[in-house]
């Protein structure tokens, strides 16, 4: 379970994150919605301690990101893939996947290679293991991007707007693949600007505003009349998405 | 074994040292700047002939030792050419030269940051080719070169040491003749260190204070 | 006198500004070369291999010192960019010095200075040191640049994974900063070529201690001098030639292209 409690985070006198909380359970798929600079990526690098936090807790299976001997073991738990993809520009695709396997969870080398090749074939990339991210288009870097999140088997997958440096062919290239991690029951928080995409593979959508989080409902509520539709801003930034 | 102490009057000497040394330094500093920015508009002109000499004989005296330089002119021009050869004569025209060779590079390098198109902008509105030069390319080239300058001549000021190999009393002459003296090395060679040291430091601030001056100058007059 | 291999044939110390080549100036009957109007390099055919066996040693410590150099650029780097205040400061003191102080005085103070506090270490060791430590303060810079180019997000990347400190900086952050910066170390490379002829000055017969000697026994300082210089250039342009197919090979993976 990852839990924020009333997390706050600024940079100098902007306030990012005004007091979050949210609880996401094993199997659940929770969208993060929100206007560019409402803290969505933000809160997602709190989670993963790339960012300290100003006031607030956040614990990745009972470990608490914010106290240096907790953090390794909630970084196993959770696994990153990130808006531009990050890959190491000096290693083949399958070196880039097996890197940590191999010296964090000291797996053996052929193992993990293994292992590496059969997550590469499962997103359509079996025959491009040898390929350095230079040579490969962005959407296949991204599908290389989260082959390494998983080769390290983390309990939660967190996506950083994963879609946005990609054109709609490559976008759906790797939503694709989203998709069929959803499906297999995959935990995953999910930064994005994909309202539909969100739609269909959320079991929960969150939607952030100025760093305050607005609204926290399952998917079907979210988009009803009712419920998140209910909440004018909320309105206006899903009929102003659909136009964009 | 000679073995001789410290006097006060090695004081005056190391004075002397660095005294030849800055002279020399400002005196082939001054030559080579001429030198390599008339080489630059030589090329600006793009004189055939000419122009490819000068790249050559610069990227020679670029790519080979300063030490080797000193010594053709020293002892290689009186054997060829029956001239007399002064070790100071033979200092200056070897960092001169070297110097300009530098220079050049940088004046040419400057001059093609510039931009064909403002060239040919100027070219069209009726300006000379020296029209061009004096009021377009010179006063933003100067601004451009300012630091590789600053960085050259910090290295040219320690580039003068070697002169103390042909028999040249500057700094590190004086330094090698305390060595062998007072049998001090470490002493001697500090003190002479820190004193090429402080020279060059005082080259590189100066070089800092004129770029940031030219740089304000040429943005005030961009607006 | 000081420690220090002599040169063979008992010569004078190095360092006297009325060494050998003085005198072949100075000494030379003109009547002899009198006649003598145009350059005439045939001269040099005889020594060819001596002046080789001089280029050999150049190389020797020329490729020794930039091994040191890179190592010591690397730890310098290291340092430079480490969270520790003081490790930081050394680490530029240790720069700023080395690139402020001619390389002459530098190779001096080492030369004339180690014995003095019992390390006796001949001129070909000094000489491979002194360069070392001179040519580590700019591969540091190099170094340096290479690791503050690389993309935060990668090392972000490696953070995330759980990848420690040692292995990010061994694996990752070292090898991308080597490849980028194969050009800058290629130019303290061949600036190490230029500043290697200074060792000549403490009886290392390199290249130009064995022009030197040449140059004294043929009384034709000129064309010697002039041989050298273009040996230098040529020697010094093929290294740029080289160090450039090694960037463009070290890099492809980094630039190439789709497909």
């Amino acid at each position: 379970m990852i839990k924020v409690e009333n997390v706050k985070k600024a940079f100098g006198p902007v306030t990012v994150l005004d007091g979050v909380n949210l609880v996401v359970n094993p199997g659940e798929v929770v969208s993060i919605l929100g206007s560019s600079g409402s803290g969505k990526s933000t809160l997602i690098r709190c989670i993963n301690g790339l960012e300290k936090l100003n006031a607030g807790r956040i614990t990745v299976d009972d470990f608490d990101v914010s106290k240096p001997k907790d953090l390794a073991e909630a970084r196993k738990r959770s696994g990153t893939v990130f808006q531009l993809f990050n890959l190491y520009p000096h290693m083949t695709a399958l070196q880039n996947i097996t890197l940590a396997p191999v010296e964090v969870l000291k797996r053996p080398r052929a193992e993990a290679e293994a292992e590496g090749r059969a997550l590469l074939a499962s997103v359509g990339l079996g025959d491009r293991a040898d390929a350095y991210s230079s040579q490969l288009s962005g959407g296949q870097r991204q599908r290389v991007g989260i082959c390494r999140a998983l080769a390290m088997k983390p309990r939660y997958l967190l996506l950083d707007e994963v879609t946005s440096a990609l054109d709609p062919e490559m976008t759906a290239e790797v939503l694709d693949i989203l998709a069929k991690l959803a499906a297999g029951g995959t935990t995953m928080v999910f930064v994005t600007h994909e309202i539909e995409f969100a739609r269909q593979i959320s079991s929960r959508i969150v939607f952030l505003e100025k760093g305050k989080l607005l609204v926290d409902l399952p998917t079907a509520e979210f988009f009803a009349e009712t419920g998140g539709l209910a909440q004018p801003r909320v309105a206006q930034f899903l009929s102003k998405m659909r136009k964009d | 074994m000679r073995y001789a102490e410290f006097t006060p009057f090695d004081l005056v000497l190391l004075a002397q040292g660095l005294g030849v040394t800055v002279g020399l330094f400002l005196a082939t500093t001054l030559i080579g700047l001429f030198l390599g920015a008339l080489w630059g508009v030589i090329r600006f002109y793009r004189t055939p002939v000419l122009t490819q000499f000068i790249t050559f004989v610069a990227e020679i005296l670029k790519n080979s030792p300063v030490l080797v330089q000193l010594f053709l002119v020293f002892f290689g021009f009186p054997a060829f050419f029956k001239l007399n050869m002064t070790p100071v004569n033979a200092a200056v025209i070897t960092l001169s030269l070297n110097t300009a060779a530098f220079v050049y590079v940088i004046a040419v390098s400057s001059i093609e940051s510039i931009g064909r198109d403002q060239v040919e902008a100027a070219r069209v509105f009726g300006l000379t080719r020296w029209q061009v030069l004096r009021h377009v390319i010179a006063p933003q080239a100067l601004a451009f070169s300012i630091g590789p300058l600053t960085a050259l001549l910090v290295n040219q000021l320690q580039v003068t040491s070697l002169i103390s190999v042909i028999g040249v009393m500057d700094l590190a002459k004086i330094g090698a003749n305390l060595n062998l003296r007072t049998l001090q090395p470490f002493i001697v060679w500090t003190v002479v260190g820190v004193l090429y040291y402080l020279a060059a430091k005082l080259v590189a601030t100066l070089g800092a204070r004129l770029e940031k001056r030219l740089r304000a100058h040429s943005a005030f007059r961009g607006l | 006198m000081l420690p220090g291999a002599g040169r063979p044939g008992g010569s004078p110390p190095p360092f006297d500004p009325l060494d050998s080549p003085v005198r072949s100036v100075t000494v030379k009957p003109v009547s002899l070369n009198g006649a003598r109007v145009r350059l005439d390099l045939t001269i040099l055919i005889p020594h060819l291999g001596f002046l080789a066996e001089g280029a050999l040693l150049t190389a020797e410590v020329c490729a020794l010192a930039l091994v040191g150099s890179v190592l010591l650029g690397m730890l310098v780097a290291i340092a430079r960019t480490s969270s520790n205040k003081w490790i930081g400061r050394l680490a530029f003191a240790y720069v700023d010095l080395f690139r402020n102080v001619p390389f002459i005085v530098q190779l001096f103070f080492f030369y004339y200075g180690l014995p003095e506090i019992g390390i006796y270490i001949d001129a070909f060791t000094t000489g491979v040191v002194a360069l070392s430590i001179s040519g580590g303060a700019y591969a540091s810079d190099a170094i340096r640049a290479g690791i503050l180019a690389i993309d935060n997000g990668i090392l972000e990347a490696a953070e995330v994974s759980g990848l420690s400190k040692r292995v990010t900086f061994t694996r990752i952050v070292l090898p991308i900063a080597l490849r980028t910066s194969v050009r800058p170390l290629g130019s303290v490379l061949i600036n190490m070529i230029l500043t290697s002829s200074i060792l000549s000055t403490i009886t290392l017969n390199e290249l130009t201690g064995q022009a030197k000697i040449v140059a004294s026994d043929t009384f034709r300082p000129f064309e010697v001098y002039v041989v050298l210089l273009v040996v230098y250039a040529a020697l010094t342009y093929l290294v740029s030639i080289g160090i450039s197919l090694l960037h463009r090979r070290l890099n492809r993976d980094l630039v190439e292209q789709v497909s």
